[in-house]
C-alpha cells in the first residue's frame, strides 16, 4: 500500500502525533514502578522520527501540503537539530526524574508535544501554521516550567512565562491580523507577492513589526527578554535546556523563513532595526551576566547574549548571514546542551545551583568538569571549538554587510563572555571542593556527554561537511 | 438606511461600554460593561451576515470568558479602597501616554486602509465548516494537540499528590 504523495510529506509529524498518544496510553496503563521506563519509550519515539526523517531525505521528498506546510531541505536540516535537542533533553529528564515522581509520564508527553510544535515550525508556509506551531511549543513549555509545583520558584517561573508568553502571542496574532487584512491571505506566497508589488502601507509594516516582536520574545531578544532570568532560575533544568536551545532555535527558524522569504521586500525596514536590537541584546546579555551568582541565571543572561549574535546574523539579510546563523545554532546546540546536562547531573550532589557550589567540581568528577569546560569555552567562542566557527561566520557576514561597528561590538563581547564563563571554570578547577565524595554519573549521561563534546569538536574542526549541508539547505 | 442607523447605534453603544470598562472603579461593573461590548460586537457580526461567528462570539466570550472573569472578581472580592491604593499617579500618567500613542498609531494605520473588501458572507456555519475541513484541515487538527497538552497540563498541575 502506498500513501498518497501529499501525506508522506507529513510522515514525521504524523508519527509524532501517534507517539504522543502512545505515551499517553502507556502513562495511563503502566503501573507505578514500570513508569520509569517511559524515558525509553520517548527516546525510541525520537529515534523512530529520526528514521522517518532519514527516509524522507533519502527519497528526496519535497513539496507543500495544501500550501500550509512545506517540506524542503531547509526544514529537514532544522528538524534534525530539533530531534537531537529533544533526545538530549530526554536523557536530562531521566537524570532529573526523581523530582518529577509520579508525574514523569505527562512530562514526557509534553516534551513530545513541544517537539511536534518545533517540527511544525520548521515547515511553516502560512502565518496560521506559525501561530499553531508556536502555541504547541509554548503551551507545553508553560506547563513544564511550573512542573515542580511544590517549589515556589518553579511556580513563579511558570506563571511569569505564561503571562509574558501570552502577551507576546497577542502581539503575534495582532500582527498576523494586520497582514491578513493587507494581503487577504495568510499564505507566505500571497503576502510576499502583495508586499513586492506595491510600496507597503503602514498596516503591513505595523503587522510585520508586531510579528517580529512576538518572535522576539521566543528568542529572548532585548527588549523582550524580561522573563528570562527568573524563568531560567526557577524552571526544572531540562525545561530550561529545552527553552534555551529548542525554543530559541524554533524562533530563529521562523524568523529565517519570514525575513528571507515573506518580508524580503521590507528589508529596508527590518535590517537596521534588527542591527540595533542585536547590539542592545549583545550588550545587555553579556554585561548583566557578569555579576550573577546562580549558574542557571548566568546561563539565562548568556543565552540573551547569544540571541544578540543570532540577530546580528539575521540583520545582514544575506544568504551568508543565514548560513552563519544556521552554523551558529548548530554549535550553540552542542555547547548549551552539554552545559545543561552537566548542571542536571551535578546539582543533586553539589547541593545547589549557586556558582560557589561548583567549587572543586574537577576533583569530584573529572568528566563533568571537563565537559562543562569544553561546553563553556565553545559558547564563549574559543578556537578550535564549534562556537568559534559560528561566531566567526556571523562576524564575517556582518562585515560583508558593511556594519563594521556591529562586528566590532560582537568581537568585544566575545571577550566579555569569556570572562564570566572562565569564572565558572576557575571555581571548578582551582578552588577546593566542599565535599570530596565522587559524583556518580549514569552510563547514559556519560554517553550523551561524550557525544555532545564530540559534536562540539567536530563542528569546530571539520567544518566542511556541515557547511555543505547548510549550503544545500539554504539553496532555494 | 436602517442598516447604517443600527451600525451607528451598536458602534456608539460599544464605545460607551468600552469606556465604562476602563473608567469604572468597581471591577464587577467593568466586567458587566465588557459583556455589553461583546454583545454589540456580536450584533455587528450579525449585520455582516456572519451568524455563526456572532453565535461563537456570544458563546465563547460572553458565555465562558466573562463568567471566568466574574468568578475571579468575586473570589478576590477587593474593596474599592484596596484597589485605589494601587492607583499611583505615575502609573496612570504612563497608561494615558501609552493609550494616546496606541491611538495615534491605530488612527494612522486605519486612515491608510482603503475601502474594505465586500463579498458574500463567509461567516455562516456551512462556509466556516467547509473551510475548516478543507483549506484549514492541518491547522485545525493540530489545534487538538494544543488542547491535549493543555488538558494534560491542567490535570497534572492540579492533581493531588497520592498520600503516602
Amino acid at each position: 500500500m502506498s500513501l498518497p504523495a501529499d501525506w508522506s510529506l507529513l510522515a514525521v509529524e504524523l508519527a509524532a502525533c501517534g507517539w504522543i498518544l502512545l505515551t499517553l496510553a502507556a502513562d495511563l496503563l503502566l503501573s507505578g514502578a514500570r513508569k520509569r521506563w517511559l524515558w525509553a519509550l520517548t527516546l525510541s519515539g525520537v529515534a523512530v522520527l529520526a528514521l522517518l526523517l532519514g527516509w524522507q531525505q533519502q527519497m528526496g521528498l519535497a513539496g507543500s501540503f495544501q500550501s500550509m506546510f512545506v517540506l524542503d531541505r531547509f526544514g529537514v536540516y532544522f528538524k534534525w537539530l530539533f530531534l537531537l535537542t529533544v533526545a538530549v533533553v530526554v536523557v536530562m529528564t531521566r537524570e532529573f526524574g526523581a523530582l518529577l515522581s509520579e508525574r514523569a509520564g505527562a512530562f514526557y508527553l509534553l516534551l513530545l508535544t513541544a517537539l511536534l510544535g518545533m517540527l511544525v515550525l520548521a515547515s511553516i508556509y502560512d502565518l496560521l501554521m506559525l501561530f499553531i506551531g508556536l502555541e504547541l511549543l509554548t503551551f507545553s513549555l508553560y506547563i513544564m516550567a511550573a512542573y515542580l509545583r511544590t517549589d515556589a520558584r518553579s511556580v513563579e517561573a511558570g506563571m511569569k512565562y505564561l503571562i509574558m508568553g501570552s502577551v507576546s502571542s497577542g502581539f503575534l496574532v495582532y500582527g498576523i491580523a494586520l497582514l491578513y487584512g493587507f494581503a487577504g491571505s495568510t499564505n507566505f506566497n500571497v503576502i510576499h507577492a502583495a508586499l513586492a508589488s506595491e510600496p507597503a502601507p503602514l498596516t503591513a509594516q505595523a503587522g510585520m513589526l508586531l510579528v517580529l516582536a512576538g518572535l522576539g520574545f521566543k528568542i529572548a531578544a532585548v527588549p523582550f527578554h524580561l522573563w528570562v532570568p527568573d524563568v531560567y532560575e526557577g524552571a526544572p533544568t531540562p525545561v530550561v535546556a529545552l527553552l534555551s536551545v529548542g525554543s530559541k532555535m524554533a524562533g530563529v527558524v521562523a524568523l529565517l523563513r519570514l525575513l528571507l522569504g515573506v518580508f524580503q521586500p521590507l528589508a529596508w525596514l527590518w535590517m537596521d532595526l534588527l542591527a540595533v536590537l542585536a547590539a542592545a541584546t549583545l550588550l545587555y546579555g553579556n554585561l548583566a551576566a557578569i555579576p550573577q551568582t546562580n549558574i542557571k541565571r548566568l546561563l539565562g543572561y548568556s543565552s540573551i547574549g547569544h540571541a544578540g549574535y543570532l540577530l546580528m546574523g539575521l540583520s545582514t539579510g544575506s544568504l551568508a548571514g543565514a548560513r552563519a546563523v544556521a552554523y551558529y545554532l548548530l554549535a550553540y546546540l552542542f555547547g548549551n546542551l552539554t552545559v545543561f546536562l552537566v548542571v542536571t547531573a551535578a546539582t543533586k550532589a553539589l547541593g545547589g545551583e549557586a556558582l560557589d557550589d561548583y567549587r572543586g567540581l574537577s576533583k569530584r568528577s573529572g568528566l563533568l568538569a571537563a565537559s562543562m569546560f569544553i561546553g563553556l569555552l565553545s559558547l564563549a567562542g574559543v578556537p578550535p571549538l564549534g562556537g568559534f566557527v559560528g561566531k566567526l561566520l556571523v562576524l564575517l557576514a556582518t562585515v560583508e554587510a558593511h556594519r563594521i561597528w556591529l562586528a566590532a561590538l560582537g568581537a568585544v563581547n566575545v571577550a566579555v563572555s569569556l570572562y564570566y564563563y572562565l569564572m565558572v571554570v576557575k571555581r571548578m578547577y582551582l578552588e577546593a571542593p566542599r565535599a570530596t565524595s565522587p559524583i556518580p554519573v549514569s552510563a547514559l549521561t556519560r554517553a550523551a556527554l561524550a557525544g555532545l563534546v564530540l559534536g562540539i569538536l567536530a563542528v569546530g574542526i571539520v567544518q566542511e561537511p556541515f557547511l555543505a549541508r547548510i549550503a544545500a539547505a539554504l539553496h532555494p | 438606511m436602517a442598516e447604517a442607523a443600527s451600525f451607528y447605534i451598536f458602534s456608539g453603544l460599544m464605545l460607551l461600554a468600552a469606556l465604562s470598562v476602563v473608567s469604572n472603579r468597581r471591577p464587577i461593573y467593568s466586567v458587566l460593561s465588557l459583556l455589553v461590548v461583546m454583545f454589540c460586537l456580536a450584533a455587528l457580526f450579525v449585520m455582516l451576515g456572519a451568524y455563526f461567528i456572532a453565535a461563537l462570539q456570544i458563546l465563547l466570550y460572553a458565555g465562558a470568558v466573562l463568567v471566568l472573569f466574574l468568578f475571579v472578581v468575586m473570589l478576590l472580592n477587593l474593596s474599592p479602597e484596596a484597589l485605589s491604593r494601587t492607583r499611583i499617579f505615575t502609573l496612570r500618567g504612563a497608561g494615558t501616554l501609552a493609550a494616546l500613542f496606541l491611538f495615534v498609531c491605530l488612527a494612522r494605520i486605519l486612515a491608510s486602509v482603503g475601502e474594505p473588501p465586500t463579498g458574500e458572507a463567509r461567516g455562516t456555519v456551512e462556509a466556516v465548516g467547509r473551510e475548516l475541513f478543507s483549506a484549514y484541515l492541518l491547522p485545525f487538527e493540530l489545534t487538538s494537540f494544543i488542547i491535549l497538552a493543555a488538558i494534560i497540563g491542567a490535570v497534572t498541575l492540579a492533581k493531588r499528590e497520592p498520600s503516602k
